[in-house]
């Protein structure tokens, strides 16, 4: 390429400053509106929810309340960032039409995805682990299985990086996103376990609470924090690699077919 | 960049498009750009030109026929090969309007697989050469509408294309900077690169380019020398020559 290096290796470089504009350039810069309203957001229900109502529910399956809503309230800070910020970065890079200059770069199809990928499973950890510190702040809490843990933020990232690139791609106005947002995954993220406990539901809940995906990356999460969780850990490890799998291909696939970025 | 020593840097083999709706844009073109010309394409409005812009960058998928850059095809294996090689100035800029004028360049540079260092050595030469020196640290959307257009030419260069297409350069601009885009045009073209124009100023396609190609319906209806197709069609002017293309 420019000065003699191979197209193999400038495409990486590409994917290298396409993440780099991605992540340091828009989410760094933006921090007070890319950052720091979710972690607020998930410190609040950390104080609200913990602390307050932790008075009247002491327990939850031997776990003290205010312990228990931490990882589920940590997998959402990462899964709703993940989503927002490939939703928002496409579609808005569509919309301007400067998702051109990548597009039309020797970048691969599959690098552009890996790129935009990588940009949401950053914000999306960021945001998980500086939850998780905000929420240390109040409630002291154990981390019995670190890898565990990690990898259930890992995989919720990846899935909801997957599907706000889907998102990002088809949509035509920020009315999808809204609605994917708002009104799939606030209500998915809210009847996954995060508050309580599913075995404390009486049937059908019970059962139906199973079909809600989001319910598997918050046991993850609760079994890689605590050590203990309702759904056995292999299941739970297995629905979100499952679902991270099906995301990736779903949005990898989009962009081979040019989707929203190629007529 | 080393586009290899292929003669031609633009062949289009029955290149076809249609859009929803029963929409032709593209019919079968042919069109041969010899490496190192100043070429034209003129067309009215709907002709199929941005269609063909788009279909040699790779932002549109033709539905038949090929295209191939410096010999490489700009579909299957030899694409992002051919992508590199071309340099795209589109008429309606998309400015990346969160990062400053600088990064604009560096990040194009490096998208198209420059190292660091080499694109912000580029950007810092494009910025004098560009007037934008004084604008590096501002955002895109603060600029006037001639500096966006400076900047998105700038742009197309980071990479050193050997092909630059430029689609509408100066519409919609005033006198002075199109006087001042010219003149970068014709630089570039001095230093060897190839360049694709499209224009609606027929003076601009008759003062700038070598050879020019009308296009209508979404083919080449005529093309030539300026001078050659004003003697073949007994017209003055290259406006005479485009005007009894479009049937008036």
């Amino acid at each position: 390429m420019n000065g003699g290096g191979d197209l193999r290796r400038g495409q990486w470089l590409g994917v290298l400053a396409l993440v780099e504009r991605e992540v340091v350039r828009r989410v760094v810069r933006l921090w007070p509106q890319t950052i720091a309203p979710q972690v607020t957001a998930s410190a609040l229900f950390v104080v609200v929810f913990g602390l307050a109502l932790g008075n009247s529910i002491r327990t939850v399956g031997g776990v003290p309340y205010e312990q228990f809503i931490v990882p589920g309230l940590t997998l959402m800070g990462v899964a709703t960032a993940a989503f927002a910020n490939n939703a928002t970065t496409l579609f808005q890079a569509r919309s301007d039409g400067f998702i051109e200059d990548p597009v039309s770069s020797p970048m691969t199809p599959a690098q552009l995805a890996v790129a935009y990928t990588s940009g949401g499973v950053i914000r999306g950890l960021v945001i998980g682990l500086l939850t998780l510190g905000a929420a240390r702040v109040f409630v002291a809490f154990p981390l019995r299985h670190p890898a565990a843990f990690l990898l259930a933020l890992l995989l919720a990232a990846l899935a909801f990086s997957g599907l706000g690139t889907v998102v990002g791609l088809y949509s035509r106005s920020w009315e999808l996103q809204s609605f994917v947002g708002s009104l799939v995954i606030q209500p998915l993220v809210f009847l996954g376990g995060v508050f309580y406990s599913v075995q404390s539901l009486d049937a059908p809940w019970e059962a139906v609470s199973h079909l809600d995906p989001i319910l598997y990356m918050v046991e993850a999460g609760r079994y890689g924090l605590l050590g203990r969780a309702d759904v056995d850990p292999w299941i739970s490890f297995g629905v979100s690699g499952g679902l991270a799998a099906l995301m990736l291909a779903w949005s990898w696939w989009l962009f081979e077919r040019g989707e929203g970025l190629r007529t | 960049m080393d586009p290899g020593d292929h003669i031609t840097a633009l062949a289009c083999r029955g290149v076809a498009k249609a859009f929803p709706g029963d929409v032709l844009a593209l019919d079968g073109l042919d069109l041969d750009v010899p490496r190192g010309a100043f070429f034209g394409l003129l067309g009215p409005n709907g002709a199929g030109k941005t269609t063909l812009i788009r279909s040699i960058v790779g932002l549109t998928r033709p539905d038949g026929g090929h295209i191939e850059v410096f010999g490489r095809r700009t579909d299957g294996a030899t694409a992002a090969e051919s992508r590199r090689l071309i340099g795209y100035a589109p008429q309606d800029a998309g400015l990346d309007r969160f990062v400053t004028v600088r990064r604009v360049l560096e990040l194009h540079g490096r998208y198209f697989g420059m190292t660091r260092g080499d694109a912000a050595a580029r950007t810092d030469e494009l910025l004098e050469v560009f007037d934008l020196a004084d604008k590096a640290t501002v955002l895109p959307n603060r600029l006037s509408g001639g500096m966006k257009r400076r900047l998105v030419l700038a742009r197309a260069l980071v990479h050193r294309p050997p092909l630059v297409i430029l689609d509408e350069p100066t519409a919609g601009v005033d006198i002075e900077l199109r006087l001042d885009l010219w003149q970068y045009i014709r630089r570039l073209h001095a230093d060897g690169t190839t360049i694709l124009l499209t224009t609606h100023y027929l003076e601009e396609a008759e003062a700038l380019c070598e050879r020019v190609a009308f296009i209508r319906a979404g083919r080449i209806a005529a093309q030539g020398e300026p001078p050659e197709l004003i003697s073949r069609f007994g017209a003055e002017r290259l406006e005479d020559v485009y005007l009894r293309l479009v049937g008036r």
